[in-house]
């Protein structure tokens, strides 16, 4: 078995910088169900970020990287490989934001931590404030999952209004460009033998 | 009124795909604003908008802020889009906790099918009486419903085409509910103002017998009365501040809020929702037909008009109750029913984008029906611009559907199901109104328009 991690990525000149991809996102991934937005108690943290410039309308995601940098640099061995995907234990992360400092896409992100819409606290690291020492607000590392056990696979996919997002399966994608490039050659033969 | 915050916008405009009057204005990928003037207030912007405030996005104002210049309860914890409607729960809050105040409130059809998906209640789930009771919760003196002034707006309505068929009135006749519509119509149709129903809306029919009839009923001085309307509309609020809506001799309707904002009302005041036992809503202006309940979806005003100008024109029992040929999604649907001797002819109009074509048929005298319904929200009250926003584009159509069809289930186990068979409607006629069309509903219960075309 030698399949090459799948990654999902944006095509610049469909994307309209709606952020559809983003709050889906923050759906398939909020820890209590949610359907409408009155439902939402919790702040919308997606896992894939828009990028608007004046040159490029699209939002970047982790590539699910073959030496993942995230994963090497972790002192705590939090981000390991399950199924192709390079995952994120977040119970596990300690918060040192040495990954966000590897990854060369900028797809890993310190978020606020939340379970059953609560946020969740620091175990003991507390911060003395007027009122006496308060227990700090935890932090973890997020990244992509590509949706791990979504049905209909990953949400920012599913939910484009513009099909500007799709899954790239690395070893197809040769195998298309391959046939893509085959093809063009056997068209400019003919035009060159008539 | 609606507005678009220039912080979040990011300029993809899906606002102008759905927007049905092109009052969305600027360039892909700047932030974009509202032509306040063109706008109809439909709200469909504010739910199809999926740009939101980021927690990560350090460049815009605070959170509370923006609470505060969208007039929101400080309370409400739900994520913040662009595209929003300037709320007013505050003034109601205020005016619940005003103790000289004797506070009605009204719910429209559409809130009752919506308002349970913000409590984590599946979409569509149907909750009239869980509703009333944490309307009483909140501390409302009087819970009132729209519906029976649907009931009503059919028995004038009705009455009124009938007597436009029969004695040669301007047709085809269009029905007056929607405030987008008649907005429209005023600012891009004037000349076709006389086909308009005379009939204010319900929201405006009940505010004008709240501190009429309601209060004589109550025994309340009418200056006391506070009359709040929940929506699922954005464009209410605008209809209620329209400066003839006065026909009380106060103004009908105070505040209007929307279900969203009920909602925030609800869980600011700590009620779970959830788990209340269903209520009754108060008579007598609470009590409502499955004729009236319809109103909430497209084809639902036809459809209860029919079933009322067939009885009263054949002067016999109905044949079939549930009209499906007037049901149905977006778009233009005609449809001819036979009534007596008549053969009346209606159009069906969901989705204000579908309107001007019909209208240029209208205006070259080629149209061929009596009565035109136009709902401007894609497929009426259930999808409008005050309801539940769903997180994800297909949850906001499984949502359009079940909430359709929770309004169709509502009236089919309604105990009345026609609007002149509602005990209350025949006693406001026999104690208070009169007749139908008569000089007490003709002062209280009908209005005018206001051409409104802008300069060129």
């Amino acid at each position: 078995m030698c399949a090459l991690n799948a990654f999902v990525v944006a095509d610049p000149n469909k994307c309209i910088g709606c952020k559809v991809c983003e709050v889906a996102c923050a759906v398939v991934h909020s820890d209590v169900p949610v359907k409408t937005v009155g439902q939402m108690t919790t702040p919308i943290i997606p896992r894939l970020y828009l990028v608007k410039t004046a040159e490029v309308t699209m939002p970047v995601q982790c590539r699910h990287c073959e030496d993942a940098p995230c994963a090497n640099a972790c002192p705590v061995g939090a981000i390991t490989q399950r199924d192709g995907i390079i995952y994120v234990d977040q119970e596990a992360c300690v918060g040192c934001k040495t990954c966000m400092l590897a990854c060369p896409f900028g797809a890993m992100e310190m978020v606020p931590y939340y379970r059953n819409g609560e946020r969740v606290k620091q175990l003991r690291l507390t911060e003395e404030t007027g009122e006496g020492p308060v227990l700090q607000d935890a932090f973890v590392a997020s990244k992509c999952d590509r949706c791990i056990g979504v049905e209909g696979g990953p949400a920012c996919v599913a939910n484009c209004p513009k099909e500007a997002l799709r899954v790239v399966r690395p070893d197809e994608l040769r195998r298309t460009r391959n046939l893509e490039a085959a093809l063009a050659v056997l068209e400019s033969v003919k035009n060159v033998i008539g | 009124m609606i507005y678009i915050d220039q912080e979040l916008c990011t300029g993809c405009r899906s606002c102008a795909d759905v927007c049905p009057v092109d009052a969305i204005v600027g360039e892909f990928g700047q932030p974009q604003s509202v032509d306040q003037e063109l706008c109809v207030m439909c709200g469909q912007c504010v739910q199809v908008c999926s740009s939101y405030a980021s927690i990560l996005d350090e460049g815009i104002a605070p959170r509370e802020q923006k609470l505060a210049e969208r007039a929101m309860l400080p309370s409400v914890k739900e994520p913040l889009f662009a595209a929003y409607n300037q709320g007013k729960a505050l003034k109601v809050k205020e005016a619940l906790a005003d103790p000289d105040k004797y506070v009605m409130v009204q719910v429209a059809p559409a809130v009752r099918v919506a308002i349970a998906e913000e409590f984590g209640m599946p979409l569509g789930s149907l909750a009239p009486g869980q509703m009333a009771a944490a309307l009483r919760r909140l501390g409302f003196d009087r819970i009132y419903s729209t519906d029976f002034t649907a009931d009503l707006t059919i028995m004038e309505e009705g009455h009124e085409l009938i007597e436009r068929v029969t004695k040669g009135g301007t047709l085809p006749m269009f029905t007056s509910c929607c405030p987008a519509w008649v907005k429209y119509l005023e600012q891009t149709y004037p000349e076709l103002l006389p086909h308009l129903s005379s009939c204010k809306s319900p929201q405006q029919m009940a505010g004008a017998l709240f501190k009429t009839y309601g209060a004589k009923v109550d025994k309340v001085d009418p200056a006391k009365v506070y009359s709040v309307s929940v929506m699922p509309c954005t464009c209410k609020d605008f209809e209620a501040n329209r400066p003839e809506m006065k026909a009380s001799g106060h103004q009908d309707v105070d505040v209007v809020i929307t279900t969203r904002e009920l909602a925030h009302l609800i869980k600011d005041a700590g009620i779970d929702f959830a788990s209340l036992t269903e209520e009754e809503y108060d008579r007598p202006l609470g009590l409502y037909t499955g004729a009236g309940t319809i109103f909430g979806a497209t084809g639902g005003v036809m459809e209860a008009a029919l079933r009322t100008a067939y009885e009263v024109i054949t002067k016999k029992p109905i044949p079939e109750l549930d009209l499906e040929y007037v049901r149905g999604g977006e778009g233009v649907r005609y449809a001819t029913v036979q009534v007596g001797d008549l053969e009346l002819k209606v159009c069906v109009v969901s989705g204000l984008k579908h309107v001007a074509p019909v209208l240029e048929q209208v205006k070259a005298g080629t149209a061929d029906f009596h009565f035109m319904e136009v709902m401007t929200c894609p497929v009426g009250c259930v999808s409008g611009g005050g309801q539940p926003k769903a997180l994800l584009p297909k949850d906001r159509i499984c949502a359009r559907t079940a909430r359709t069809a929770s309004t169709y289930k509502h009236d089919g186990e309604l105990r009345h199901r026609k609007s002149h068979e509602n005990p209350d409607i025949k006693k406001i006629y026999k104690e208070f109104l009169g007749k139908p069309l008569g000089e007490q509903s003709h002062h209280l219960l009908h209005t005018t328009y206001t051409p409104r075309r802008r300069d060129a």
